[in-house]
């Protein structure tokens, strides 16, 4: 399997097919990993994460294609020589018995014992050596009981580590742990991996996680190997928009310079409450961060929005640039221009119902406010009521005076979030359809 | 002639500390207990004889290294026959017997991963009971019924194990599948003894009676053939502690430490129906012992296998000698059954040992 010239990977799997029964767990995947890489397979419930694993475990045979470890097929391999080359930290590990953590990281020598020879020196010296890596050598003859839910898993890694094999497969290790223990777990997988060249495959739920900590993300949609490659590289918007159904934004942590995802909602899901999309689009006055609570609250009740106008790097106009929702937008700081102003106006023009959140007014943006006024006779608007004792009128009582003057108009007040829905609701069932979609193009 | 079970007291311990010299301490004092326990058993018994006489004649084998009777009196002879005959060999099997029922309640306990496993859980007992009812129904080789019923009764034990194991043998073949088999082997063969005895109303009186266990058959020529099986079966399962412990972790945590549990778990199963059913042939069904020897040792001394199958090891037979002890010194001429005794002495002692120390960290709080 290995030419002379380059060692044998670690883990190679290919062309690999599981069933269960009709279901396809996983469907002619590859994979190669490197010894000493640090693998995270990431991928939706029911992806086929644990499916993998499993195989190379040798719990599971595959029905199509192979998996090797060292360039020997899992299958020819005995139950003992497999447990030389792969150790195992399941979920959590069902202890019963509170028996000493000493003895139990010992119970991981087993495959390296002779057919009737009991522990030696060497074996208990490896146990004791594995739980100072873990950080528990001090604990060693407490009961694997007595300690805390983050501790145990460090033994059970302990366990595992004790099993001397190159490779470590970890399933989901620490989806039962709080923040704190979850970093520190995988860091001292990390480090372990690096420190003594063990190859580190982990099926991983948080994908930010993952970014920080692998070397490499194997993402598996629905059985099929999705993506591979490093984390700057494998994370997108995208990809949790089509493996988990999930928008979100990509962000870099400004520290280590990892990406990570912030996820925002599910997409494409049906709602029971369907708001037909006739009854669009809803122009939603915020700026300054006013607008974001209403932005998201409006789309995932399923109307279709606009908003405006806005400045870049303001909250409110990262919120509409996630969400998907057409925007007008001006450079940061400067009062509204001429062009955004009229893009502004053109939206509000094609808006069925209006919403002026209680953002903050001043000099840059009071001309939101202006604009607004020839629109309010003709088109159902809401108020927000503003939250009392928070100054807001940073123009001298223009802001005040033109509020006041939309509320004599016919801008209707409402105090809060579910009377905005349920205002909304009633006047876009009744009110005429535009019927406009100019709403994107004035966006532009 | 203590009973053999390999690596029982001063095994080999992992953690340096007083954990572990605890631990040996215990052992130590249960081997030593059973030993005295059995030099001294004989003295007990339906006849009275003087103590010393009846130590003199355990310590001479019965005449055979040096005469226990100086005098030669008729009484003495007397004594050394029913001493050497009938005590001795009755007291051995209890140990044998004992420590059979109780290392296979061990390692039942430990392969279900359930506190409440007993040597009966799979109802090998029932396929014994069958294949004794036989025996008393149809009268089978009633000149040699010392050795047929014996044969019959381990014949349906282990006949049961086996149809079990293979019935529940397949790709995914779980604990699960192997309990619920039992079960339903288990009512198929109870409606069948049912229907036998139902009428046979003579041999339905002499099958309860054997049901509640007895020490009775026991002959040198018994405690022979039980030792030897007993020896070798107990000094099998004995050395499998390590692979009991992983597979507490979990069958997956198991394999992927090395353990071929499906093979260890049929291997053992087939273990403990030879063990179980040997006991069974010589003293009927016993119960208790094999449920409450291994609990005894995991509240003395560790949850660790290894130290729980020798230790359950003794602890049953001690526990059966006591029964037998305690049986004939309170109702020295009405030899009531065995079994009630194990019971009503093991239960309160196992209640006292599981409030003593009453924390819910032992084989799921049990």
């Amino acid at each position: 399997m290995s030419t002379p010239d380059r060692v044998a990977p670690a883990v190679s799997v290919e062309h690999l097919t599981v069933r269960f029964d009709t279901r396809v767990a996983l469907h002619d995947v590859s994979l190669e990993v490197r010894p000493g890489e640090f693998v995270a397979l990431a991928g939706p419930n029911g992806s086929g994460k644990t499916s993998l694993l499993r195989v190379l475990l040798g719990f599971l045979p595959p029905d199509e294609g192979s998996a090797s470890l060292f360039g020997t097929p899992v299958s020819d391999l005995s139950v003992r020589e497999r447990a030389r080359r792969v150790a195992w930290v399941p979920q959590e590990e069902l202890v019963r018995d509170d028996i000493p953590i000493f003895e139990y990281v010992l119970y991981g020598r087993y495959s390296r014992l002779e057919p009737f020879g009991g522990e030696s020196d060497e074996d208990r010296d490896i146990a004791m050596q594995v739980l100072t890596d873990v950080g528990l050598a001090d604990r060693a003859e407490d009961g694997i009981l007595s300690i805390s839910g983050g501790e145990r898993q460090r033994a059970t890694l302990a366990r595992a580590l004790a099993q001397d094999s190159p490779i470590l497969l970890l399933d989901e290790p620490t989806s039962h742990l709080d923040i704190g223990h979850q970093l520190d777990l995988l860091d001292r997988v990390r480090r372990l991996s690096h420190s003594r060249n063990v190859t580190v495959i982990a099926a991983m739920h948080d994908l930010n996680l993952a970014a920080r900590y692998a070397d490499r993300i194997f993402v598996l949609s629905r059985g099929r190997a999705y993506v591979d490659g490093p984390p700057t590289a494998v994370l997108s918007e995208d990809l949790l928009g089509r493996v988990w159904g999930v928008a979100a934004d990509l962000r870099k942590d400004p520290r280590s310079g990892t990406p990570y995802l912030v996820p925002h909602h599910l997409i494409g899901q049906p709602r029971p409450s369907g708001i037909p999309p006739e009854w669009g689009p809803v122009h939603v006055v915020g700026g300054g961060g006013a607008a974001s609570r209403y932005l998201r609250a409006l789309t995932d009740q399923g109307f279709r929005l606009t908003t405006g106008a806005l400045h870049l790097l303001d909250s409110d106009t990262e919120a509409a640039e996630a969400l998907g929702i057409p925007a007008a937008v001006e450079v940061p700081f400067a009062p509204l221009g001429d062009e955004v102003r009229a893009a502004h106006r053109r939206l509000l023009a094609a808006a069925r119902a209006i919403v002026v959140t209680p953002f903050l007014v001043g000099p840059s943006n009071v001309a939101n406010l202006e604009d607004l006024a020839p629109f309010v006779r003709t088109t159902p608007t809401f108020l927000l009521t503003r939250p009392p004792g928070v100054a807001w009128d940073f123009t001298g009582g223009r802001a005040t005076d033109l509020e006041g003057q939309l509320r004599r108009e016919g801008g209707r007040t409402v105090p809060g979030l579910e009377l905005l829905l349920g205002a909304l609701g009633s006047v876009l069932e009744t009110a005429p359809n535009r019927g406009s979609d100019s709403a994107s193009t004035a966006a532009g | 002639m203590t009973e053999g079970v390999p690596g029982s007291a001063a095994g080999a311990l992992s953690v340096p500390g007083t954990r572990s010299r605890r631990r040996a301490l215990w052992g130590l004092l249960l081997g030593v207990a059973l030993a005295f326990a059995i030099l001294f058993s004989p003295i007990i018994g339906s006849v009275a004889f003087d103590p010393w006489l009846v130590l003199r004649i355990v310590f001479s084998g019965g005449g055979a290294l040096f005469a226990p009777c100086t005098a030669g009196t008729v009484s003495c002879h007397i004594a050394k026959v029913i001493v050497w005959q009938e005590r001795v060999p009755e007291v051995l099997l209890a140990v044998i017997a004992g420590a059979a029922l109780g290392i296979s309640g061990g390692t039942l306990q430990g392969i279900f991963r359930n506190p409440l496993a007993d040597p009966y859980l799979l109802g090998i007992s029932t396929g014994g009971t069958l294949g004794a009812s036989l025996v008393f129904v149809y009268g089978i080789g009633e000149t040699d019924a010392n050795l047929v019923l014996p044969l019959f009764a381990f014949l349906g034990c282990t006949a049961t194990g086996g149809v079990i194991l293979l019935a529940a043998r397949g790709r995914y073949g779980s604990v699960e599948t192997l309990l619920l088999t039992g079960v339903a082997l288990n009512a198929l063969l109870s409606s069948i003894l049912t229907i036998v005895l139902l009428y046979n109303p003579i041999a339905s009186l002499q099958v309860d009676f054997w049901l509640l266990g007895g020490l009775g058959s026991a002959t040198w020529q018994v405690d022979g053939v039980a030792f030897g099986v007993i020896l070798a079966v107990g000094a099998i399962l004995a050395i499998h502690g390590r692979e009991l412990n992983l597979m507490q972790l979990g069958n997956d945590v198991a394999q992927s430490a090395g353990v071929d549990v499906r093979r260890v778990r049929e291997r053992l199963l087939l273990l403990t129906a030879l063990a179980t059913g040997t006991a069974v042939a010589f003293t009927g069904i016993i119960g208790f012992v094999g449920l409450a020897a291994p609990h005894v040792v995991r509240r003395l001394s560790s949850s660790n296998y290894r130290t729980v199958l020798p230790g359950a090891a003794i602890a049953g037979a001690a526990l059966l000698l006591c029964a037998r002890d305690v049986a004939l010194w309170w109702l020295p001429l009405t030899p009531l059954p065995i079994g009630i005794f194990t019971s009503a002495g093991g239960a309160p002692f196992f209640l006292y040992l599981l409030y003593r120390r009453r924390r819910a960290t032992t084989m799921g709080g049990l």
